[in-house]
């Protein structure tokens, strides 16, 4: 295949456009070409400079997507009857979401990252672990897009931050649920929040 | 976000006699939602979900609505409505509800709504094999999130609802693939399966109002709901408050902290934002969480504009 035609493969990527064997194009190239990922970084760069949106160097499409493919074999039932998969954790969202499609997960990546300025850089980092629906056994459903404070202390020692990790894991599940519960119980139109509400139970 | 600028495009053109007629779009809307029988399948979606229910709403002889929904994949989540109230749901955590006594719901009021919205009808659509009308409700702020709502042209149920950000981005689907109007519905598909539980009415009775206050807050929303709770994690006594503009809502739960070191922290579960920030009060150190489908910004100025009673701002 000639190199304009990966190139306006890649355009089609980036515009949302493309379809499924361009996009697998795309990701074979940017696996193995590190001119042709040059490139990307280069579109993705002038596509944030277009829209005035947050760039994040420490960003790396093609290296989530090569570790994407690499990961592409790892069986989905395995990971559903691992006791590991009751925790919160995000390796586990990452390989999930890889296992059950390796196009959702650099197309929701790329829109990901341009999504809100505001969120700050871990956001954009976490934008190459996008958050499909978790199966599990047991336990509170799975926070998609769960991220701690951009103010963390240098200083806090690793038992202080485990016990911080914990609290907000504890209680931020239940906070949503009722907060989707009770919006069923003040709100005028009743599916929609019963839907988001039940969204939350990942089971 | 080539829709919004085809939205915003659109818009610019609309004269502003669409607004009355948006307006009473919404009213047909509120109305057909109490005198409407209907059956249907619908989708909903967000980054990260995506999950198939069906609804059945009756109206009956005397008015009264009965509605019953239920979750198609994954596990059965049900609920039951009678009257607008909750009568059972199947979820783990039922039990959090909160009488809605006190605080009786308050519906939508379209013409409030424009204080705070635009409304503007931008077009016709087809979903679910039905005509439909494109309504806008877009944010006269950066506060809010704006929808965009597909009403049935024959009956103005909401066939599609979604939630967009202010860039125009999609933050959640709420679709219809399926809808019946017409069809008498079968009784006993309104009746609830077994893992459906009663609602446990939590006390509504130590909602001290004053205890907690917002010296800030978009305009538009106010206190719908005030209770204190038990937490089922520490056992502490949280406070809970929730706020709405009539469209849009958040929540915000006040936890003393007694001393445990615990940072600060945000997160976003499609449409919903979770915002987290330490406060020091006379009683000690207590963590504000602000939860909603309202902007990131929003929810961390409300987060940090929360005060215990009788204290001043800084």
């Amino acid at each position: 295949m000639s190199r304009e035609a990966l190139y306006e493969s890649l355009s089609a990527v980036m515009d949302d456009e493309a379809d499924e064997l361009e996009l697998h194009r795309v990701l074979a190239a940017g696996r193995d070409d590190a001119e042709f990922r040059a490139t990307w970084a280069r579109y993705q760069l002038a596509r944030a400079a277009m829209h005035k949106e947050l760039l994040e160097p420490r960003l790396d499409i093609a290296a989530s997507v090569s570790a994407a493919l690499s990961m592409e074999d790892t069986p989905k039932i395995k990971i559903e009857n691992t006791p590991k998969a009751r925790r919160f954790s995000w390796g586990m969202v990452g390989r999930i979401a890889v296992a059950a499609s390796v196009t959702v997960a650099v197309l929701a990546g790329v829109r990901l990252y341009n999504q809100s300025e505001r969120a700050g850089a871990e956001m954009a980092q976490q934008a190459t672990q996008p958050s499909l629906p978790i199966p599990q056994a047991h336990g509170t459903p799975v926070l998609a897009g769960y991220t701690e404070g951009a103010e963390q202390p240098q200083a806090s020692s690793p038992n202080e931050a485990e016990q911080d990790a914990n609290w907000h894991e504890k209680r931020l599940p239940a906070y949503i649920r009722q907060h989707a519960q009770q919006s069923t119980v003040n709100g005028a139109e009743s599916a929609l929040p019963y839907a988001r509400s039940t969204s939350l139970e990942n089971r | 976000m080539r829709f919004f600028s085809l939205l915003l495009l659109g818009g610019s053109l609309v004269m502003p006699a669409h607004a009355a007629d948006a307006q009473n779009w919404l009213s047909r809307l509120l109305k057909a939602e109490k005198q409407q029988s209907f059956q249907g399948v619908f989708v909903y979606e967000r980054n990260g979900s995506f999950s198939t229910h069906a609804i059945w709403h009756l109206i009956g002889q005397n008015g009264g609505a009965r509605e019953r929904l239920l979750k198609l994949d994954g596990s059965p989540a049900e609920m039951l409505r009678v009257d607008g109230r909750l009568r059972c749901v199947s979820s783990t955590s039922a039990d959090q509800l909160i009488e809605e006594g006190v605080w009786p719901p308050r519906p939508l009021d379209p013409q409030e709504l424009t204080n705070w919205y635009e409304l503007r009808m931008i077009g016709e659509s087809r979903v679910a094999g039905r005509t439909a009308v494109v309504l806008a409700i877009l944010p006269r702020d950066q506060y809010r999130y704006g929808f965009e709502l597909h009403l049935d042209r024959e009956t103005a149920l909401p066939l599609k609802s979604l939630l967009l950000n202010e860039k125009g981005q999609l933050l959640e689907r709420f679709q219809f693939t399926q809808l019946d109007t017409s069809t008498t519905l079968a009784k006993e598909k309104l009746e609830p399966g077994p893992a459906c539980r009663p609602v446990k009415v939590l006390d509504a009775e130590g909602a001290e109002q004053d205890s907690w206050r917002s010296e800030w807050l978009p305009p538009g929303f106010t206190l719908r709901s005030a209770h204190a709770q038990p937490s089922p994690i520490s056992g502490e006594t949280v406070t809970y408050l929730m706020y709405g503009d009539g469209l849009a809502r958040f929540s915000v739960f006040i936890e003393p902290l007694r001393g445990v070191p615990v940072e600060d922290a945000r997160s976003q579960v499609g449409p919903t934002v979770a915002v987290s920030k330490r406060m020091a009060t006379a009683d000690g150190d207590t963590m504000i969480t602000v939860i909603g489908e309202i902007p990131l910004g929003t929810a961390e100025r409300i987060a940090l504009s929360m005060r215990a009673g009788g204290e001043k701002a800084d």
